[in-house]
C-alpha cells in the first residue's frame, strides 16, 4: 500500500479558490466588527444552525452560529479545552460535543484567550428542542447572567413523500405537512415579539421580503455551482474549497455580501472548469463525504489525491445549500418556517436522507462514500443500504467531528487507503 | 393487539378503541444485533433491544405499533420501522404510527399536541370503524392511576412495605386493564400483611427502566428503591387526566413527566428534589445507560437541589449497574 502522507498544511487543507480565501478573510473582519458591536452594548445572539437566522438578519441583531464557533474551536485544536470547562461544571464532556464545545466558552474564566479574541457573551441564545440534550445545553447557557434562552420546538411527521428536493421550492406544504408548519410559524411570530420586546429593534415586513429574496438568490447560485461540479470531469474543486466558500456565506445569508459571494464562487468554479483546471488532475475516483465537516483535520480531504487520485468532490454543505434552502411562497413567515420545520430530516431521516444521498451520488458520478458516523442516535444503516443498493461502496468512519479525542488520523488514513485500493479502485 | 413504545402514547385512546395495548420492553440478556444494525450503536440500547425483539417475534403477532416522540431513541425507532416497511417489507414489521406529543411549556406546543392527539383518535376510529369511548377509557385509566398511587404509598412507608423491584412489576404488569385494576385492589386489601424492608432508602433518577435488572442489582446491594422519576414508575400515575375528552388528554400528556429527555435540568432538579423528599430518601442514585445522554446533564442540578448523598451511575451497560459506586457516595 502506498504511504498516505499529510500535506504541508496538515490540518487545514490547501485552498485553491480566491472566494474561499476571501470568505475566510471576510469572516475574520466581520467577527472583529461583531466584537466591537457587542462591546458597544448591542444585543448579540448565539443560535443553533437550524434556527431561522433570517429573523435576526431582518432585525439587524448580530448572531453567531453555535456549530460554526465549534468548528473554529476545533480547527484551532482547542475543543478539549472547552470540553474540560463543561466537565468542570459537572456536565458530561462526551455528549453532543458540537454544542457543548460552544457552551464551554461561556464557562471560560478567560474568554478573551479564545480563538479570534474569544466569543463575546451573548444576551440571547436560541436552539431547538431536537434530540434529548440540545435544549438542556442551551437552557444551562440561559442561566448565565444576562443571557436569555428562547427555545423552539422540534416536531416530526408520520408520513412524508420521499422526493423532498423536488417539492421543497414551491410545494413545501405538501412535503412537510401543515401541522409542523403551523407550529413553527406561530413560534416564529412569538420569537419576533420576544426580540422586539427585549432588544427594542423593529421587524419590518418589507425588509423581511428583501432578506428572503436574497437567500433564494444566494442558494440558487450555490445550486448552479453544485450542478457544475457534478457534471465536470475531472472535478474543478474539492470540498476543501467548497465548504468554506459555501458555509461562511451561509452564516451571512440574507445579505448582499453573501449573495454576491455565492455568485463569485460559482463564477470561479466555472472559470476553472472552462480552463480544465482540476482539484486532482489525475482524478481516478470521485468521493462523497457524508456527515459533518472534520473541522480539526480539513487536510484529510486532500490526503488521498496524490497517492490514489481520489478526490472528495461532495459534502452536504454545498448540496444542502443547493437543494435544502430555496423556498418560494406568498406568506414570508410561513415560507421561512418551511425552510426549517423539517430541515434536519433532509439530512438525517430516511427516506428523505437516504434517497437524497443516492440522488446526489448519481448526479456527481460518485465512486465511493466515506460516511462519518458519530456516537449519536442518527445512525447510518439506511443511508449505507440505499447507496450500496445503488452500487456505490460505503465506508463508515467512526469519530466525532469536533472532539479530537475520538480520532486517530493515521489509523483512519490507513483504513481509507486500503478501502480505496481494495474496493473503490479495483 | 397493539404494541406501543414510549411515555407519551395516550393509552386511553387505545383502550377507547378496544385494543389490548402492551408497552413494549427490551431484554438486556437477549441478542440485540438486529437493533444495533438498523439503529446504530449510538441509540439507547433499550430501543435497540425493542427493535431486535420485534424482528425476532418476541412480542407475538402485533397488529400495529404506536410510537411516542418522548425521546430521540423512540423517534429513531419509529423512523427505522417506517423505513424497514418501505425497503425491506419481508422483515414483517407491523404498521407504525407516531404520536408526536412535545413538551415545551408553551401554548404553541399545546395547540400542536391537541392537533396530534386528535389525529391519532381519528386514525384509531378509522382503523376500528367504530367511535371511541374516550370518557370511559379515561375514567378506567384514572382509576388505575388512583390505585397505583395508593400502592406507591406502601412503598414510601417507613419502613417500606414493597421493594422497588416489586413495585415496578406491579405498576407495569402487562395485563388487560380490568384485570390489573382487580389485582391492585386485592393487593391493597392485603397490605397489612406485607413485610417491612429496613434498608437504605434510594430515590432513583435518570433514564427509563423497562426491565427489573437494575432495580434487582441495587436492591441486592442492601438498598430499597422507594421512588423514581422515570416513565415506568411514579410519574406515570401521579396526575390524573380528569375530564374524559381529547382536550384533557392533550394537556395531560403535554405536562407529562418531567422526564429526562424532554425537560430542562432545572425542571428535573425541582421535581426530583420534591419527589425524593416525599420518599424520605437517604441516597439519590442517578442512572444513565450508554446512549441515553440526557440524565448526566441533569445530575449536577439534582444533586445540588437535594442535598443528600448522591451517586451517578453513568454510561452503564443496558440492564447493568456498577453498584459498588453506591457504597461511598459523595
Amino acid at each position: 500500500m502506498p504511504s498516505v502522507s499529510k500535506p504541508a498544511a496538515a490540518t487545514r487543507g490547501v485552498k485553491s479558490l480566491a472566494t474561499a480565501v476571501e470568505a475566510a478573510r471576510h469572516q475574520r473582519e466581520w467577527f472583529a466588527g461583531l466584537r466591537r458591536r457587542v462591546a458597544a452594548g448591542e444585543p448579540f445572539a448565539v443560535v443553533n444552525a437550524d434556527v431561522p437566522h433570517e429573523i435576526f438578519r431582518v432585525m439587524d441583531i448580530p448572531y453567531v452560529v453555535s456549530q460554526w464557533w465549534a468548528s473554529v474551536v476545533a480547527a484551532k485544536q482547542r475543543s478539549a479545552h472547552y470540553l474540560e470547562k463543561v466537565r468542570e461544571r459537572g456536565y458530561p464532556d462526551y455528549s453532543e460535543q458540537y454544542n457543548a464545545v460552544t457552551l464551554g466558552s461561556a464557562f471560560d474564566p478567560d474568554p478573551g484567550a479564545g480563538p479570534w479574541g474569544g466569543l463575546p457573551r451573548p444576551s440571547i441564545v436560541v436552539g431547538d428542542a431536537s434530540g434529548d440534550v440540545t435544549r438542556k445545553i442551551f437552557d444551562i447557557w440561559g442561566r448565565e447572567p444576562g443571557v436569555t434562552f428562547f427555545p423552539l420546538e422540534s416536531a416530526a411527521e408520520n408520513e412524508v413523500p420521499a422526493n423532498w428536493w423536488e417539492l421543497m421550492p414551491h410545494r413545501w406544504e405538501e412535503a412537510i405537512g401543515p401541522a409542523r408548519l403551523d407550529l413553527l410559524t406561530a413560534e416564529l411570530e412569538n420569537l419576533v415579539r420576544f426580540l422586539e420586546t427585549t432588544t427594542g429593534r423593529r421587524f419590518r415586513e418589507s425588509r423581511f421580503r428583501e432578506v428572503m429574496a436574497l437567500v433564494n438568490e444566494q442558494e440558487k447560485w450555490n445550486r448552479k455551482a453544485r450542478d457544475l461540479i457534478a457534471r465536470t470531469r475531472p472535478a474543478p474543486i474539492g470540498v476543501t474549497d467548497s465548504i468554506p466558500s459555501v458555509m461562511l456565506p451561509q452564516w451571512h445569508r440574507g445579505t448582499e455580501w453573501a449573495r454576491d459571494a455565492a455568485r463569485r464562487f460559482y463564477e470561479e468554479v466555472r472559470e476553472r472548469a472552462d480552463a480544465g483546471r482540476a482539484a486532482c488532475p489525475g482524478e481516478r475516483a470521485r468521493l462523497m463525504w457524508i456527515g459533518r465537516g472534520l473541522w480539526y483535520d480539513m487536510g484529510f480531504y486532500q490526503r488521498f489525491q496524490d497517492e490514489y487520485g481520489a478526490v472528495f468532490v461532495w459534502s452536504m454543505y454545498l448540496a444542502i445549500a443547493a437543494d435544502g434552502y430555496i423556498r418560494y411562497g406568498g406568506d414570508p413567515m410561513r415560507t421561512l418556517a418551511a425552510r426549517f420545520a423539517a430541515f434536519t430530516d433532509q439530512l438525517y431521516t430516511p427516506p428523505w436522507s437516504s434517497e437524497w444521498y443516492v440522488k446526489e451520488a448519481r448526479l456527481h458520478g460518485i465512486d465511493g462514500v466515506v460516511h462519518l458516523v458519530s456516537d449519536d442516535p442518527r445512525g447510518s444503516y439506511f443511508t449505507a443500504r440505499a447507496l450500496e443498493a445503488a452500487g456505490i461502496p460505503v465506508l463508515d468512519l467512526r469519530a466525532d467531528n469536533v472532539d479530537t479525542r475520538t480520532y486517530d488520523d493515521d489509523a483512519v488514513a490507513g483504513r481509507i487507503g486500503r478501502w480505496l485500493e481494495d474496493v473503490v479502485l479495483r | 393487539m397493539v404494541g406501543y413504545v414510549g411515555a407519551d402514547v395516550p393509552v386511553e385512546l387505545l383502550t377507547a378503541a378496544e385494543a389490548f395495548a402492551v408497552r413494549l420492553t427490551g431484554d438486556p440478556d437477549a441478542d440485540s444485533a438486529a437493533g444495533d444494525l438498523y439503529l446504530g450503536t449510538g441509540v439507547d440500547p433499550m430501543a435497540r433491544s425493542i427493535l431486535s425483539r420485534l424482528l425476532t417475534g418476541a412480542y407475538g403477532e402485533l397488529d400495529r405499533i404506536v410510537v411516542a416522540h418522548d425521546c430521540e431513541a423512540s423517534l429513531r425507532l419509529f423512523y427505522a420501522l417506517r423505513e424497514l416497511r418501505r425497503v425491506e417489507p419481508g422483515a414483517g414489521v407491523p404498521e407504525p404510527y407516531l404520536v408526536d406529543v412535545r413538551h415545551l411549556p408553551h401554548r404553541t406546543t399545546a395547540r400542536y399536541n391537541r392537533r396530534r392527539i386528535g389525529e391519532f383518535a381519528a386514525r384509531l376510529a378509522a382503523w376500528t370503524g367504530r367511535p371511541l369511548d374516550v370518557a370511559g377509557a379515561v375514567a378506567a385509566h384514572d382509576e388505575r392511576r388512583r390505585l397505583l398511587a395508593a400502592v406507591a404509598g406502601l412503598r414510601r412507608e417507613r419502613p417500606a412495605r414493597l421493594t422497588g423491584r416489586q413495585f415496578l412489576a406491579v405498576a407495569n404488569a402487562p395485563l388487560p386493564l380490568p384485570e390489573h385494576v382487580a389485582l391492585l385492589e386485592k393487593l391493597l386489601s392485603e397490605a397489612a400483611g406485607l413485610p417491612a424492608h429496613h434498608r437504605r432508602r434510594v430515590f432513583l433518577t435518570g433514564g427509563d427502566h423497562d426491565t427489573p435488572h437494575v432495580y434487582e442489582a441495587i436492591e441486592a446491594d442492601g438498598h430499597v428503591i422507594v421512588g423514581e422519576d422515570h416513565s415506568f414508575g411514579d410519574p406515570s400515575f401521579e396526575s390524573q387526566v380528569g375530564a374524559g375528552d381529547l382536550d384533557a388528554l392533550a394537556e395531560h400528556y403535554h405536562r407529562g413527566g418531567p422526564y429526562a429527555p424532554a425537560s430542562t435540568a432545572a425542571e428535573r432538579a425541582a421535581h426530583t428534589a420534591a419527589a425524593a423528599r416525599r420518599c424520605h430518601a437517604d441516597l439519590l442514585v442517578g442512572y444513565a445507560r450508554t446512549g441515553d445522554d440526557a440524565p448526566a446533564w441533569d445530575f449536577p442540578d439534582q444533586r445540588a437541589a437535594l442535598g443528600i448523598p448522591a451517586v451517578l451511575l453513568d454510561r452503564q451497560e443496558y440492564g447493568r449497574a456498577d453498584v459498588k459506586e453506591l457504597r461511598c457516595p459523595a
